[in-house]
């Protein structure tokens, strides 16, 4: 029996009394029921499991979840405005995961373009979300994504057509509000775009309301037609208490280019889970994040990046700062298949742990059954370098504003592959100000550094 | 009267082997010291015991900064006191942008001087011109400090750095390593611009070639942790005629 699985009644009846609600169309309650019986035998993943050996779940196994209604946050559009500070884009609005249309800001977009709330669409047209929902990447073996299609319900879709190419991101914003009682919500996010669109995605989860915890399990479905582009930058910032566990799955198409980054410093529990396949030829794929966590937190981020087929090119850049005693995770992978000739994969992980009871679990993988391939990794963990941190002093800065230049400078190259200049601006002022608080305010230097 | 810097009898250890074994010198306002030496006499741990780095224990003896116990300071402290060291190997910073880092030094020292700090504006009129004699572009300065620079680069940021943090005391640990001849040519110009009456400066270097450019008033041989022989810039030229052999034997 898996681990936990004694003591996981509360979500999988959640999850049961969900799938077997009646709705319409039958594949979709075929879907969620056939979940909710995959997640009844796996149970939450375990210790025992060899992706989650570093994330233990234990409890939210124990804890008496209700699904989240609409939740109390006193003021959502306040805190939404608050949380983009100006940053123009499309917005769509979540609480507790439910679309808010009244939120949401989604006018002027360009002819061929769907942004909508799920639920509105699965009720009007379910045959356009037929071949995609469940669909993009195998979601066996994957007990969270079975969890969350018992629930499969809302969340955000986004269609993009064949050339089109999306003026201004899209700011997905999901806020966690829970009531007086712990809640978990379960959204299922579609991006779909066609061959040669392009489009940029920023998502931010914050917390609002009372921190009683909640749980977010997210997954996001993306699938990318031949030559289609998508920029898709996260900031994982959910109340304290919260675990957020997120999972994407991104299906490329040859000459496909999918540029991935997640900021995380929210959440007891956060885990970004990314899941790449690479089915085409000449396909790149960025993952890059950042992870700053203090006090009690554990941050993981999870990677696979399947290259299918030849002349993929595939990067990978983690960098976290753990302070007090927190937790790291990076687990990542590169799997390249036989016929996946001249693939290029690459990975760093570098952690650097200012308290000695600070901990990182680094866990990378190669596995290459090619042999025409290009393939490393690389992982660090330690303190700041004392060669740097003596020049600094050298020059008369004393030791708390060098350190704090130096933690700065660490997560910079993690922050610097953000293309478009407001998404790394609204990235580089998360980090800044989190920085600032938890490691020490920077003199102002008229400069923009992290 | 007291000199602006004056060691006596300084014992350094380092890694728990005694290098420095009783090192004495003074150097005065207005003056410039070359201290010349072979590989592993100690001329590089003279420069970081100066400037305080960790890991170089004085076991015995004495510094004194313009009176003011040295040792006692730390790293910083000495820096925003005015003591300076132009890295034999400068270190590169990425993710630090020179202007940053040049920003935040120049602050930090202007505030313990009770100086006002500069803003943005008035900081890049004020490094701009230093730097334009150096032949540091604004792209340089952009960059992060050393990250990807030429040997020639980076030490045209040292004495950038020099020029713009104005210290008492400047130690330029061989300034000439991995320099060709124009490139020395604008260092040592660097340097001599900074000769003033009231600043003193110690040349560490392996070579006489740099003394060639940076001309200096006394000349100190150091083999095996001590001064071994004083004199002028003649005794720079005689070591480069004749070897550093006859001070080892002298020191042993």
């Amino acid at each position: 029996m898996p681990d936990g699985t004694t003591a996981m009644s509360p979500l999988l009846d959640l999850a049961r009394a969900a799938a077997a609600a009646e709705l319409s169309p039958d594949w979709l309650v075929a879907l969620r029921r056939e979940a909710a019986e995959g997640f009844a035998s796996a149970g939450l993943p375990g210790r025992r499991d060899e992706y989650w050996r570093y994330t233990n779940l234990n409890a939210l196994a124990q804890r008496d979840y209700a699904m989240a209604g609409a939740g109390s946050a006193p003021d959502v559009a306040t805190l939404v405005d608050a949380s983009l500070d100006g940053f123009d884009g499309y917005r769509i609005i979540f609480v507790n995961g439910r679309y808010q249309p009244d939120l949401s800001v989604r006018g002027g977009l360009p002819d061929g373009v769907r942004l909508a709330g799920l639920a509105g669409l699965l009720a009007q047209e379910p045959e356009t979300l037929k071949p995609w929902l469940g669909r993009i990447a195998d979601l066996g073996g994957m007990p969270l994504a079975a969890l969350n299609t018992a629930f499969l319900g809302d969340g955000m879709v986004l269609l993009v057509d064949k050339g089109v190419v999306l003026d201004k991101p899209v700011l997905l914003v999901s806020v966690g509000a829970p009531d007086e009682r712990a809640v978990t919500y379960q959204p299922r996010n579609l991006v779909v775009l066609g061959d040669g669109a392009a489009a940029s995605l920023v998502e931010a989860h914050i917390g609002a309301g009372s921190d009683v915890g909640y749980f977010a399990n997210i997954v996001t479905e993306i699938a990318l037609g031949e030559s289609a582009r998508l920029d898709h930058c996260k900031l994982q910032d959910e109340a304290a208490s919260a675990h957020h566990l997120a999972l994407v799955e991104a299906r490329l198409a040859r000459g496909a280019v999918y540029d991935g980054f997640v900021l995380q410093t929210g959440a007891a529990i956060g885990r970004h889970e990314t899941r790449a396949t690479l089915d085409g030829t000449d396909i790149e794929c960025s993952l890059a994040g950042v992870y700053l966590a203090r006090e009690g937190q554990v941050l993981d981020n999870t990677t696979l990046v399947d290259h299918l087929a030849p002349a993929g090119r595939s990067r990978q850049v983690f960098k976290g700062v753990l302070d007090g005693q927190s937790r790291g995770v990076f687990q990542g992978k590169i799997l390249v298949r036989r016929e996946a000739q001249q693939t290029d994969g690459h990975q760093l992980s570098r952690a650097l742990l200012l308290s000695p009871r600070a901990e990182i679990d680094t866990r990378p993988e190669l596995e290459i059954y090619a042999d025409d391939v290009k393939c490393s990794h690389g992982a660090t963990a330690g303190d700041l370098d004392e060669t740097a941190m003596f020049y600094l002093l050298s020059r008369g800065i004393d030791r708390e504003t060098a350190r704090r230049l130096l933690v700065g400078a660490f997560v910079a190259d993690a922050l610097g592959g953000i293309g478009a200049p407001a998404t790394a601006e609204f990235f580089s002022t998360r980090v800044r100000a989190w920085l600032d608080a938890h490691i020490g305010a920077l003199p102002d230097t008229g400069d923009d550094v992290p | 009267m007291m000199a602006l810097l004056e060691i006596s009898d300084l014992h350094v250890t380092v890694d728990g082997k005694e290098i420095l074994k009783g090192l004495d010198l003074a150097v005065e306002a207005g003056k410039v010291h070359a201290i010349m030496g072979p590989n592993g006499s100690g001329k590089s741990t003279l420069s970081y015991v100066l400037a305080g780095r960790d890991g170089y224990e004085v076991t015995q003896g004495a510094v004194t900064f313009d009176g003011q116990d040295l040792l006692s300071m730390s790293a910083d402290e000495r820096a925003r006191e005015g003591v300076f060291l132009a890295f034999q190997y400068p270190v590169e910073i990425p993710g630090v942008t020179g202007m940053t880092f040049l920003k935040t030094a120049v602050n930090a020292v202007r505030k313990h001087r009770g100086e006002p700090e500069l803003d943005a504006m008035d900081f890049l009129k004020y490094v701009r011109v230093l730097a334009a004699d150096l032949g540091v572009s604004d792209d340089m300065l952009k960059r992060a400090v050393n990250t990807g620079f030429s040997g020639g680069e980076k030490k045209r940021m040292e004495i950038l750095q020099m020029a713009t943090l104005a210290p008492r005391l400047a130690v330029l640990d061989e300034t000439d390593s991995g320099l060709d001849v124009d490139a020395l040519k604008v260092v040592a110009g660097g340097v001599n611009a900074m000769r003033s009456p009231d600043r003193g400066m110690l040349v560490i270097t392996h070579y006489q070639r740099l003394l060639d450019y940076i001309v200096p008033d006394h000349v100190h041989i150091l083999a095996q942790g001590r001064i071994v022989r004083t004199g002028d810039k003649d005794l720079a030229l005689a070591v480069e005629e004749n070897g550093y052999a006859e001070f080892l034997d002298a020191a042993a």
